[in-house]
């Protein structure tokens, strides 16, 4: 291990990110805010610092290794939610850091849960920042790193590799740095073509700029206390829904799709439609839900439905209506989507539909196996056999995963939440949706947790980001001899 | 450039990783999940697992925009079926490597007449631009170095006006000294430097030291007088033993029968020892261990000019090469499989040994070229290339001094070949279109050189 390698390459991320602070900057500057200050105190010292420790730290020979690959993901996210917290700090938006940390992590990682208690009174600048957060952590800002600046080789697949949600996929490009411009390409495209279509929907700049920062990445953070549902506007929720589902899949098919022309690619993808029928099914089974047992027409049931069903999968977390008020069905029903979460490749969280569909096959072929052992299955995917090694790495992934949820559960219980609230809270944050049920529903907000929940949370939005192995490899001993 | 490399064995690893460090885009396409598996962990580079002589795969891989395709599978007849196929789906360039000599043309047909001789594959036909036989490479090095001049491998550059020789510095008048202190004999560019297994450009005030491998660019005829200043006057080698008869130890024994030089090739296989025997003409073949001390002091071995040891185990060929050494051989060649030996080799006093990877991936990196670039080779294994460029009206560099056109600081300019004329080192000399320019240059910076010459 080469820290100062590391260190040099996390100065060159902190100075992107400092450059982003400049948005928000400017924003105050033209609207005569009072967080311009603040804005231009965090860009010079993230900036100042980033470089600093790009020239001053000595460099390395030699190839960057996968596990200094690691520590550099990690270690980025980490000190980019730090830096992150900043222009909260210096403008005093909240009482406490720990407050400034939940807000920043939940908006790296694109979860979208918030510990203001109001939003509309908050000044725009650092609501701006809040969304731009969420931008920057969707589409990784390692992976923009990896775009901008050429440091080839292996090094550069593993950082993608370690960032990107899903199970490892097939390189798209011979060069990862090529995948990385363009995916960033395709995630800016589509986050232009959301912002014109918001602000013909009527949406002010300011709100259409921070809903499609929120959309894109499947954040959820928006200007307003209600969320979408404030600007009581179809036309708006119909652009948002399609945005959120189009954040939700793998965006190395829309790569396929725009550069080489193969539309089969994104139709035949076994994911993409089981994808797409889960999102359907879902919201048709809510709508008869909440048609029959409240009372709604069809039609309106069918608006809700389908806009929280498609929110929560995609772990956006936007909302239009208080689920929290649904009958059991519906939330239990968005309860399960908020784990099974977006498609690999796509800026969604939680568990990924492709290691859903392994995870049901796999459990087929046990029961098969179970009365006839000597039969041999091969377990396909769209025609593909999945091979052993990819199978038992999803496998590992998914009991690592629950078990994260168990202890969350057990902690957030022991800091004197209801188990719903528990439960719903973990799950939220681990699948980085945001909202979750009964206190920290649609509604409401985290800001009453007891701060030490508050930052077992967070730890579970960084796990839950980062494909849950990244992080906790740093935690295994071994992990730290031998280089 | 694009590249399409199918079949990951060494050859393939080795040429994927220095063409992926030379910026270049890279497909791998290899059958096995393992070595799959494996390349991805890696190198930065696309894998696709499948044949690559099924259409299929080979649209997969995009191999209509391929620049070029190098077929390097362990099957001659799988290269170059790999390379009609991707010729034929619209593939710039395609390289196979072919072992067998008989398909590399390396025989002729017995045609009536000598005059309608001709090889027996012609690769064009075969949609394969280039041949490469690694077996035949190294027979050639092997030969050059035994019955040249030099005691080391010598490379042409323009037409031979420019040379770059490899010698070891040994004599106590050129240790401890800055290069720019060194008075050789004539005009010359050190543009490499091979200390302690690592290769590198030196400056001016590099200072030598003993045991260095030198990398010398200088025209024909100071190439000779450097030869005598810094090698040892070699005799001409009159006895030489070849130990291993595989095909690369075969063709080495044939070539060498053909100069006059006489020849004995050990064998430890006897039925392999009376196939060769049988191809042989004056070569005296003999069946036994080289690693038998007795033995070879029993077939006088000790009193051979040269050892040359070609066996398929690189282990051994170490071994046997550093028994020959001992038992007063003044010089052991050996072919090493593995490039991470060479340095390990050379150490311990072997004192050459040819790779034929490396020699591979020499003759690929002439197709990977940009810009205005005719040729180029690796010096002292494959991170530094020498590349010749023909400068163009259009190029960045016509009309300045190659310092002035921003040659980057890592590497180093080696000669201008205006007509007849060789100028050595360039200096603050202007180039004009039409010269021929030298330049030695690390992978990494390749790319920012090429730029000066489009």
């Amino acid at each position: 291990m080469r820290i100062n390698v590391v260190c040099r390459y996390l100065g060159l991320v902190l100075t992107i990110l400092g450059l982003f602070m400049l948005l928000p900057l400017a924003w105050s500057l033209f609207r005569g805010e009072s967080c311009s200050t603040p804005f231009a105190i965090s860009a010079g010292i993230t900036v100042g610092l980033g470089l600093l420790l790009w020239r001053l730290v000595p460099t390395g020979e030699g190839k960057f290794s996968r596990r200094e690959a690691i520590v550099l993901v990690t270690g980025s996210w980490i000190l980019v939610s730090l830096f992150g917290t900043l222009p909260y700090v210096l403008a005093g938006t909240f009482q406490s850091f720990v407050d400034a940390w939940f807000e920043s992590v939940s908006g790296f990682t694109t979860t979208g849960a918030t510990v203001f208690a109001s939003v509309e009174d908050q000044l725009q600048g650092i609501l701006l920042w809040r969304s731009l957060t969420q931008w920057l952590g969707g589409m990784g800002i390692i992976t923009l790193f990896v775009a901008l600046f050429p440091i080839f080789g292996i090094g550069a697949a593993h950082l993608v590799e370690h960032e990107m949600p899903g199970p490892q996929a097939d390189r798209l490009t011979p060069r990862i740095r090529d995948t990385a411009k363009a995916v960033w390409l395709l995630y800016l495209g589509f986050s232009a073509l959301e912002f014109i279509l918001l602000l013909i929907g009527r949406l002010p700049v300011f709100d259409a700029l921070t809903v499609t920062f929120s959309t894109m990445p499947t954040g959820g953070f928006t200007p307003v206390d209600l969320s979408i549902g404030a600007y009581n506007s179809l036309f708006v929720e119909i652009v948002v829904t399609v945005f959120m589902a189009v954040a939700g899949v793998n965006f190395g098919l829309f790569y396929l799709l725009a550069w080489k022309r193969q539309i089969r690619q994104l139709i035949n993808n076994p994911e993409f439609k089981l994808y797409i029928v889960l999102l359907v099914a879902g919201s048709l089974f809510i709508m008869l839900n909440l048609a029959f047992s409240m009372d709604v027409s069809f039609g309106q049931a069918f608006r809700h439905g389908a806009f929280q069903v498609v929110s929560i999968m995609t772990t956006t977390g936007f909302c239009t209506a208080d689920f929290n008020l649904w009958p059991a069905f519906a939330k239990a029903a968005l309860l399960l989507l908020m784990i099974i979460g977006g498609s690999a490749g796509s800026t969604g969280g939680a568990l990924k539909v492709i290691r859903v569909l392994v995870l049901f096959k796999y459990a087929y072929r046990r029961i098969v196996l179970a009365f006839n052992p000597r039969i041999v299955i091969p377990l396909k995917v769209g025609g593909n056999v999945v091979s052993e090694a990819v199978i038992s790495g999803i496998i590992g992934l998914a009991i690592v995963y629950f078990v994260i949820m168990f202890v969350g559960f057990l902690v957030m219980s022991a800091v004197g939440l209801d188990q719903v609230t528990a439960l719903s809270s973990v799950l939220a944050t681990v699948g980085n949706v945001g909202p979750g049920l009964n206190l920290v529903g649609p509604t409401a907000n985290y800001l009453f947790i007891h701060p030490v929940g508050k930052v077992v949370l967070t730890l579970c939005m960084l796990v839950g980001r980062l494909e849950v192995f990244t992080v906790l490899m740093l935690f295994v001993p071994s992990f730290w001899k031998w280089r | 450039m694009y590249i399409i490399i199918a079949g990951a064995g060494i050859v393939g690893l080795h040429i994927a990783a220095v063409l992926a460090e030379g910026k270049h885009e890279v497909t791998v396409v290899e059958p096995s999940d393992e070595v799959v598996e494996g390349i991805r962990s890696h190198l930065d580079v696309k894998t696709i697992t499948g044949n690559a002589t099924t259409p299929r795969i080979l649209r997969e891989a995009e191999v209509d925009r391929a620049d070029l395709v190098i077929a390097v599978t362990n099957n001659d007849e799988t290269n170059m079926l790999i390379c009609f196929l991707a010729k034929e789906l619209g593939a710039a360039m395609t390289v196979a490597r072919v072992r067998n000599p008989e398909y590399s043309g390396y025989f002729v047909t017995a045609a009536k007449s000598p005059s309608a001789a001709r090889k027996i594959i012609r690769p064009k036909t075969l949609g394969v631009d280039l041949l490469i036989n690694p077996e035949v490479a190294v027979a050639d090095e092997i030969e050059n170095v035994l019955c040249g001049l030099s005691p080391a491998p010598i490379t042409d550059f323009a037409d031979g006006q420019v040379q770059i020789g490899e010698f070891r510095v040994e004599q106590k008048s050129l240790v401890n000294k800055p290069l720019n202190k060194v008075k050789f004999p004539g005009p010359c560019v050190v543009s490499a430097i091979v200390r302690a297994g690592k290769t590198f450009i030196p400056t001016s005030e590099e200072i030598l030291q003993s045991d260095d491998h030198i990398y010398v660019l200088a025209s024909r005829d100071s190439m000779d007088r450097l030869s005598e200043m810094l090698a040892h006057p070699q005799p001409p080698v009159r006895s030489v033993v070849v130990f291993g008869g595989s095909r690369v130890g075969y063709i080495v024994a044939e070539r060498l029968e053909k100069q006059g030089i006489s020849v004995m090739v050990i064998e430890q296989d006897l039925n392999r020892g009376q196939e060769i025997a049988a191809e042989l003409k004056k070569a005296v073949v003999i069946q036994g261990d080289a690693t038998d001390r007795d033995f070879l002091i029993e077939q006088g071995v000790s009193s051979a000019d040269a050892f040359v040891s070609t066996t398929e185990s690189d282990e051994l060929n170490i071994l046997c090469a550093l028994l020959a050494k001992n038992l007063g051989v003044p010089r052991s060649l050996i072919v090493l499989s593995k490039p991470g030996y060479i340095p390990l080799a050379e150490a311990i006093g072997v004192d050459i040994a040819v790779s034929p990877l490396l020699l591979t991936a020499s003759r690929i990196a002439h197709f990977v070229l940009h810009g205005g670039a005719i040729s180029a080779t690796f010096i002292g294994g494959e991170e530094i290339q020498a590349i010749e460029f023909t400068v163009s009206s259009t190029a960045g560099v016509a009309q300045h001094s190659l310092t002035e056109a921003g040659l980057p600081r890592e590497a180093k300019a080696g000669a201008i070949i205006r007509d007849e004329k060789v100028i050595i080192p360039p200096g603050d000399n202007v180039v004009y279109p039409g010269d021929h320019v030298i330049v030695i240059s690390p992978l990494s910076t390749t790319s920012s050189v090429e730029k000066l010459f489009k």
